[in-house]
């Protein structure tokens, strides 16, 4: 009887264990994923402050400066899901080196101090956007392995965890870290 | 960094007539270290053997040996001492201003213990921390600082004697770092995971004193390294893909142990060194070219981490 009923604990505490592991490591990726979106809310604040500095300078790039004040705006707004979130990020991105690659030709804008340092915030953001991306798979990758590895699998099954997507760097991202080798030439 | 063809002509024009100054001052200093110490041994050979003779306890005899010895090497240290410090100010000031004219050079001072503590590095606290061989400037935009440091601390033994272990020995290097950032990052030479593999993670991650364990993503860095910190994120945000390899690439060159850390803004670099760096020959002569080599190779490896890591690179907004 006796025996039974300690094959029962230590089965019952398995479980229990099995079960706050997987729990743990699901709450470590929302976590970081939180991170991620915590940096892209502060690459937000810094839109209009960048928009306002280099429109004085920037006649030519009028047209993109306001399309990146409404995916900005669309973005804050809440009305979006996760997937047009994603969408709307790499566009951001894509704007946004663009217009680094167009100060090249605004001679005034980049002696401009405001405009350094903004120019380094926003290096700054996405340096630290990157590594909370990096923090983001890393913990997804643990997750993903406690979800199709033996015995936490079993656990995930009975949980209906799934395995989730590593963050892909996207290539407008790629194409940043050329914009900023671009700059440290001067 | 500088050719070795232009150390060699920095050696022949700048440095060759303060060599010549001190090769002079060296050989009086080794005529009066061969007497005084000659005698010295003499004499302590002739009171033991005299002890031996009276059939004197043993422990006394090693008693006595141990003081003769003590007293020779005082009587050495004492004879070279001026010596040592002329070569210092001659020969090592010269090559470190020659690497870079803005740094200073203080042959006596040293990173001070609390420094070596707030690195974070090492877990112990040094119970006995000395060091030569300060230098300390700016390279570029990077503040700098480093010396030779040895750190050690006390155990005791059954009998409450006392004896010093090594905590660290080598050349600490403190620089500013080109990130803002809040929490504590260290980067550790990684022998368990190299020996035990797979276990070796586990044993890793129940390190508790150091914080979590940080689990990068490039895998020749993971290999020689570990890494603990209380950020995830930050750790990711310091670490860099690119500051990875450059570390990797500094561990390779020097071929010691390098031990790293990231805290208050500020970078320290500690590489483990067995023998004492920046010390002049006594027995053999100073006016070797090979050796200047070596000197000026040392002090180029601290001096060329801000180069190596690319501290200079100030894109942020750390100015």
């Amino acid at each position: 009887m006796i025996i039974l009923m300690v094959i029962i604990a230590v089965g019952v505490l398995f479980f229990v264990g099995l079960y706050n592991t997987m729990i743990g490591k699901k709450n470590n990726v929302n976590n970081t994923f939180a991170s991620i979106d915590t940096l892209l809310k502060k690459r937000y604040d810094l839109i209009p402050n960048l928009v306002s500095t280099v429109q004085q300078y920037m006649e030519h790039e009028r047209g993109t400066l306001t399309e990146i004040t409404e995916l900005r705006a669309k973005a804050i707004s809440g009305n979006v899901n996760e997937n047009q979130r994603v969408g709307l990020e790499n566009k951001m991105n894509k704007l946004l080196g663009n217009i680094m690659v167009a100060v090249e030709n605004y001679p005034q804008l980049k002696a401009n101090e405001n405009f350094m340092q903004l120019q380094r915030s926003m290096n700054e953001i996405e340096e630290q956007i990157s590594a909370a991306r990096r923090a983001y798979n890393a913990t997804v990758t643990d997750y993903n392995n406690a979800v199709e590895m033996f015995p936490t699998n079993t656990m995930a099954s009975v949980m209906k965890l799934a395995t989730r997507n590593l963050f892909e760097i996207p290539e407008a991202q790629r194409e940043n870290v050329d914009v900023k080798k671009l700059f440290n030439q001067k | 960094m500088k050719t070795l063809e232009e150390l060699g002509n920095y050696y022949n024009t700048a440095l060759m007539p303060e060599l010549i100054k001190l090769e002079e001052q060296r050989k009086q200093v080794l005529k009066k270290v061969c007497l005084v110490d000659g005698i010295a041994i003499a004499l302590s050979i002739a009171i033991l053997s005299l002890f031996f003779d009276m059939e004197v306890p043993t422990h006394v005899i090693f008693f006595g040996g141990f003081i003769a010895a003590a007293v020779i090497v005082g009587i050495y240290k004492w004879l070279t001492s001026a010596y040592v410090k002329n070569f210092k100010s001659g020969v090592i000031e010269n090559i470190i201003h020659f690497i870079d004219s803005h740094l200073e050079y203080k042959g006596d001072a040293c990173i001070s213990s609390s420094d070596f503590i707030k690195s974070k590095i090492f877990n112990r606290q040094p119970d006995r921390h000395r060091g030569d061989d300060y230098v300390a400037g700016l390279v570029g935009k990077t503040r700098i600082e480093f010396s030779e440091i040895h750190s050690e601390y006390e155990t005791r033994d059954s009998k409450g004697r006392s004896t010093y272990q090594p905590i660290f020995k080598g050349l600490f290097f403190i620089g500013d770092f080109n990130k803002h950032f809040k929490g504590v990052t260290v980067v550790l030479p990684d022998a368990v995971e190299r020996l035990f593999g797979g276990f070796g993670n586990f044993l890793q991650k129940m390190n508790a004193s150091r914080g979590q364990l940080i689990r990068l993503e490039d895998p020749v860095f993971e290999k020689e390294f570990v890494v603990y910190g209380d950020d995830q994120v930050e750790a990711r945000y310091i670490l860099s893909t690119s500051l990875m390899k450059r570390i990797v690439d500094f561990k390779k060159k020097t071929g010691k142990k390098v031990f790293l850390s990231f805290v208050g803004s500020k970078i320290y670099v500690a590489i483990a060194f067995a023998k004492n760096l920046f010390e002049p020959r006594v027995f053999k002569t100073l006016v070797d070219f090979s050796q200047v080599v070596e000197y000026y190779q040392d002090l180029e490896l601290v001096i060329g981490l801000v180069e190596d890591l690319n501290l200079n690179l100030r894109i942020w907004t750390k100015e």
